[in-house]
């Protein structure tokens, strides 16, 4: 049965049938009516939406939120579905970008971070970066709860930019640490989603929207010892097959001797960005599960 | 960049009569939401005309809920089949330039248009909704003509 679980690799292996059996004036049929349907038994991805939302968007209704909470699954399904028609059919997408200074400045670095958020197509903007720029790009995702779907990610998230993109598991202990403290230190680019923490990772409190939120250290710990920047970046999706990337200013960390200042400042300057996109993108803001603590 | 494409011959022929692209484009959500709409509707009201028997307004009302997912799953199962039979052609060297998605939609199509034909026989705002759906696949077959013709390439490009 764990294959028709909402993170099952039917529903994965579903969407690419679809992908290359449906006219593309069809989608948004099933587009709609998958949306109704995991709005009802996605029932805990759900309820995470719409206690985030209430925190994102204060002073909204209950039942507004719940709205709300369908117009982000519902741009979940496009962004996913038009993520598997650029793997499977190589279909033309347009972007255009914001900060396109830091994003060059991030294609000629030698080493550096990208912190993103579980938002728009972040899975296409890594293939959309791997091949603009020509460079191999590691991608730092949440293990998936079951092995098949894991799998079927790794192999379409990297057949996605060719040989551009790679991805790794951010699973308790430390070897992955050490991996990306040696690809940072290699000159490579490293990908992580810093907007929420899953599993035992390690974590550090921040103020987020006026509330707690527990965040991942360990992109601020990579780039405070190996002391490469941190680009904020995130993709948009603002129509259809149409993508925005947003890169920000770098967070830079310089040691000050003392490491839990640092980071925390690190820390706060990320959620001063992550606010200010998400205020503006709460729609295609995918946080599955409660972010704020109670 | 910002220039409108579209898919759908008639549009492309509009946009050539304005010195626009002709190109075949899946990047337009307005055509992709009134067409995937206007197949949807068509095939729903289609399968309603066999509900009018029912004389509990209660049931009527229900099915006609649960004829929504219904009439979705009943394309997606047709989808389903059209693909299995769209291998079986491949493999007998049958229609082999053509792409699954492009046999897909012949099927979406004739059947969608089957149905609106057959709604044109049941009188009411039913059939003026078969009669539109008629007209605009007329139209966009003529336009398809057209432009072969007129580009020397072939419709579906």
């Amino acid at each position: 049965m764990n294959r028709f679980a909402v993170k099952g690799i039917f529903w994965r292996n579903y969407l690419d049938w679809a992908v290359v059996n449906l006219p593309f004036y069809f989608y948004p049929v099933p587009l709609t009516f998958f949306t109704i349907f995991f709005f009802f038994f996605a029932a805990p991805a759900r309820r995470a939406i719409v206690a985030n939302l209430a925190v994102v968007l204060p002073g909204s209704s209950r039942a507004a939120n719940h709205f709300r909470a369908f117009r982000v699954l519902y741009n979940f399904a496009w962004t996913i579905s038009e993520a598997a028609i650029y793997r499977l059919l190589h279909e033309e997408f347009s972007y255009e970008i914001a900060g396109a200074k830091w994003l060059e400045e991030l294609g000629g670095a030698p080493g550096a971070i990208v912190l993103t958020a579980h938002m728009g197509s972040y899975d296409l903007g890594a293939a959309l970066f791997a091949e603009k720029f020509h460079r191999e790009i590691r991608v730092v995702r949440a293990p998936e709860p079951h092995r098949e779907s894991a799998e079927h990610l790794s192999a379409s998230l990297e057949g996605t930019g060719e040989t551009g993109v790679k991805v790794d598991y951010n699973t308790a202990g430390a070897l992955l640490s050490f991996d990306l403290l040696k690809a940072l230190r290699d000159g490579e680019i490293v990908s992580i989603q810093g907007d929420r923490v899953e599993g035992e990772v390690a974590q550090i409190s921040a103020r987020l929207f006026g509330s707690e939120a527990k965040m991942p250290n360990g992109p601020f710990v990579l780039g405070l010892v190996t002391q490469t920047p941190i680009y904020p970046l995130f993709i948009t999706r603002t129509g259809c097959r149409r993508y925005r990337i947003i890169v920000c200013e770098p967070i830079r960390l310089h040691p000050s001797g003392n490491r839990e200042t640092d980071i925390g400042r690190g820390v706060a300057d990320w959620c001063t960005v992550l606010e200010e996109i998400v205020a503006g993108h709460w729609d295609q803001w995918f946080a599955f599960t409660p972010l704020f603590a109670r | 960049m910002n220039e409108p494409r579209f898919y759908f011959a008639l549009p492309r022929l509009l946009s050539k009569m304005r010195g626009g692209n002709t190109s075949r484009a899946e990047t337009n959500a307005t055509e992709a939401w009134l067409v995937g709409t206007g197949i949807y509707g068509v095939s729903y009201l289609y399968f309603a005309g066999y509900l009018s028997a029912i004389s509990s307004w209660w049931l009527f009302g229900l099915l006609l809920v649960v004829l929504a997912f219904g009439v979705c799953l009943f394309w997606l199962l047709m989808f389903y089949l059209n693909s299995l039979i769209l291998k079986l052609l491949h493999r007998v060297y049958l229609f082999r330039t053509i792409p699954i998605r492009r046999g897909q939609s012949v099927l979406l199509v004739t059947v969608g248009t089957a149905m609106a034909a057959a709604l044109l026989q049941r009188g009411s705002f039913v059939s003026e909704i078969g009669a539109i759906w008629l007209t605009a696949t007329a139209m966009n077959l003529v336009a398809a003509a057209i432009l072969a013709f007129s580009n020397g390439e072939p419709a579906r490009q």
